[in-house]
């Protein structure tokens, strides 16, 4: 799984690398513009959209780099309650206290569900909590400035988390969800040597977790940085892929073609969708991407890709396989993707945000 | 393609198999780490900055320069620490006690992708957006922002923005008429532009230039033909509505057109 999941990676990766390049190849040579221009313009679309998005994707690595470095799952796990509504209803919100985004957050689920996290809390805050959290409210207020798009995209995230966990809190069993590998294979990690490096999906490292005394501060702090350094790269190619993609669109697509794609109200929300599974970006930061189709999209489209995407994209089902049963990750996609697009479908045909 | 943050790896007898290359990429990837610090340091003291994102929002770059050359110091430190504790393990011919030793691992293709903005930061000229970005035409309306005291600022002093939100509020299009007026813009031209008439316009940007959006009042100047399009230039003149584009709006009437210097914010705040 490990190296076919990281090849598999590597191949789209390269796929979209190579349409970027082939989409600014044809224009250059379609283009009676003058190239220098173009790429100026290219390259200050392309920077602009990195530089206000990278300081919240490094607040974002270091702060899931504090709590490896700081939170032990024990902490994590005395504060779910027993009942399974109250739990997820806990597990929508628990973002608040674990600010990690898609990227961090399944790491950290499958390290709560080694001890004993219920099954339909740990779908929840994997759902909600790239999304319900400071950072990312900061980020979107930041982008959108508060209205409705910073509104609609925290209540549709917790509406479609909370459905789809009550759904596995009334319908499933651990042992049917979860991989056998998350249910007892690290369970030696965890109360053991706390050596041997584990990684999901071949994506993301998880971090040893050891029942050992907590860190010291500096110590802590130090790994924290360093822990931070490795994400930055880790999550930093996603969003410097989908501002390459973003800042080509916007350059090298006519307006006229946008216009007529983003205008539809269902054609508009499938695309958004789709850009947002694809570009993979992490969610600390993909409010700075959709800002680029602002003016041409529908809103109900910017919603699906600002909720869908956090939820569901390339690398967050890579690493999804890594936790649960197949026939689970399919549930995990197809549940959050019917929603979010009728919820952004409805949105375009009956609401003027 | 991933990183992998291996705890302990160098107990293990591979532990020198990757050194070479393994180093290199690691040096490499501190190189970019403290380069994009520097590359955010540079933008903040050329005021470069201001090409790319509001104004309002240069903290956030301050806090990226810091946090970039923090992660990129405490890696350089790590590797030069590592190293030492290789040598004296070499030297005594015994691997162990690489206690608390955490290494990621990076590959090839992370380091190239993630190089990409230091690239085109430092090899392409920076430049702010111009005419020559403006897609879909230059809007004659502005929407209206959050904090909006337009009608506060003296209408000498308004800018290209503030107008085009002052005649938002007003139903009565010729009510401006006769008003003077001097804004600084670049100058825009359509091919479909009658023969005396040009746009001075400015991008609008909200965030960053992402949402960046062309506005533009119309000016009729007899001798536009001489104009270039991008000129940055200060326009002085009177309000009188007119014809322009199919619509009644008011038309800047110059006096003058002087060309000045592109400002030190190219862009407008909404």
């Amino acid at each position: 799984m490990d190296r076919e999941a990281r090849a598999e990676l590597t191949r789209l990766l390269l796929i979209i690398g190579g349409l970027l390049a082939a989409i600014i190849g044809l224009f250059l040579l379609l283009n009676s513009g003058d190239p220098g221009t173009l790429i100026a313009i290219f390259s200050t679309r392309f920077l602009g959209i990195f530089i206000e998005a990278v300081p919240f994707l490094l607040l974002g690595t270091l702060v899931s780099g504090l709590i490896e470095a700081f939170l032990t799952a024990d902490d994590i796990a005395r504060i779910v309650p027993r009942n399974p509504v109250a739990a997820t209803l806990v597990g929508t919100f628990m973002g608040f206290t674990f600010p990690v985004c898609e990227c961090g957050v399944v790491p950290v689920v499958r390290r709560l569900y080694t001890k004993g996290l219920p099954v339909s809390v740990g779908v929840t805050f994997l759902l909600a909590a790239p999304v319900i959290n400071p950072i990312v409210l900061a980020s979107t207020a930041t982008a959108f400035g508060f209205g409705g798009i910073l509104i609609g995209r925290f209540v549709i995230t917790a509406i479609v988390a909370f459905s789809v966990g009550l759904v596995f809190a009334l319908a499933a069993r651990p042992r049917e969800v979860l991989r056998a590998s998350s249910l007892n294979a690290l369970a030696p990690v965890m109360g053991g040597s706390g050596d041997a490096p584990v990684t999901i999906g071949g994506a993301i490292a998880l971090p040893t977790m050891t029942a050992a005394p907590r860190k010291s501060l500096v110590g802590g702090l130090r790994e924290a940085i360093t822990l931070a350094g490795d994400e930055f790269f880790e999550m930093g190619r996603y969003l410097i892929i989908g501002s390459l993609l973003a800042a080509a669109m916007q350059t090298v697509i006519s307006q006229d073609l946008l216009l007529t794609l983003g205008r539809d109200p269902v054609i508009s929300v499938v695309s958004m969708q789709a850009l947002a599974f694809l570009l993979s970006v992490c969610s600390t930061v993909d409010s700075f991407l959709a800002l680029a189709f602002a003016g041409t999209f529908t809103t109900g489209s910017l919603l699906a890709f600002l909720t869908f995407g956090p939820m569901v994209d390339i690398k967050s089902m890579l690493m999804f396989l890594g936790v649960f049963r197949q026939r689970v990750v399919v549930y995990l996609i197809l549940l959050p993707l019917l929603m979010t697009l009728l919820i952004g479908i409805w949105i375009n045909l009956n609401l003027s945000l | 393609m991933a990183i992998g943050t291996h705890s302990h790896d160098h107990e293990h007898d591979h532990a020198h198999d990757h050194a070479d290359s393994g180093d290199l990429r690691l040096w490499l990837k501190t190189a970019i780490l403290i380069g994009l610090g520097l590359y955010f340091v540079a933008l903040i003291v050329s005021g470069g900055l201001t090409n790319y994102i509001n104004n309002r929002f240069s903290w956030l770059s301050y806090l990226a320069a810091a946090l970039f050359l923090i992660t990129g110091i405490a890696s350089a430190w790590h590797l030069l620490t590592a190293h030492r504790r290789h040598d004296h393990a070499d030297h005594d011919h015994a691997n162990h006690g690489h206690e608390g030793h955490t290494h990621g691992t990076i590959s090839w293709g992370v380091l190239a992708i993630t190089a990409v903005p230091l690239v085109l930061g430092t090899l392409v000229p920076s430049r702010p957006l111009g005419a020559e970005a403006v897609s879909g035409g230059v809007n004659v309306s502005a929407a209206e922002g959050a904090q909006v005291q337009t009608l506060s600022v003296p209408p000498l002093e308004r800018n290209v923005l503030d107008w085009l939100r002052a005649f938002n509020r007003e139903p009565d299009v010729t009510a401006f008429d006769g008003q003077e007026v001097e804004v600084v813009g670049f100058i825009y031209r359509e091919p479909t532009f009658d023969a005396d008439k040009f746009m001075i316009a400015r991008f609008t940007v909200s965030c960053c230039v992402a949402d960046a959006n062309a506005i533009g009042l119309p000016v009729h100047w007899a001798d536009t033909a001489a104009l270039p399009q991008g000129e940055w230039v200060r326009v002085r003149g009177s309000l009188q509505t007119g014809d322009f584009r199919g619509e009644r709006l008011p038309i800047v009437q110059a006096q003058a057109v002087e060309v000045v210097a592109q400002p030190d914010h190219p862009y407008l705040y909404p």
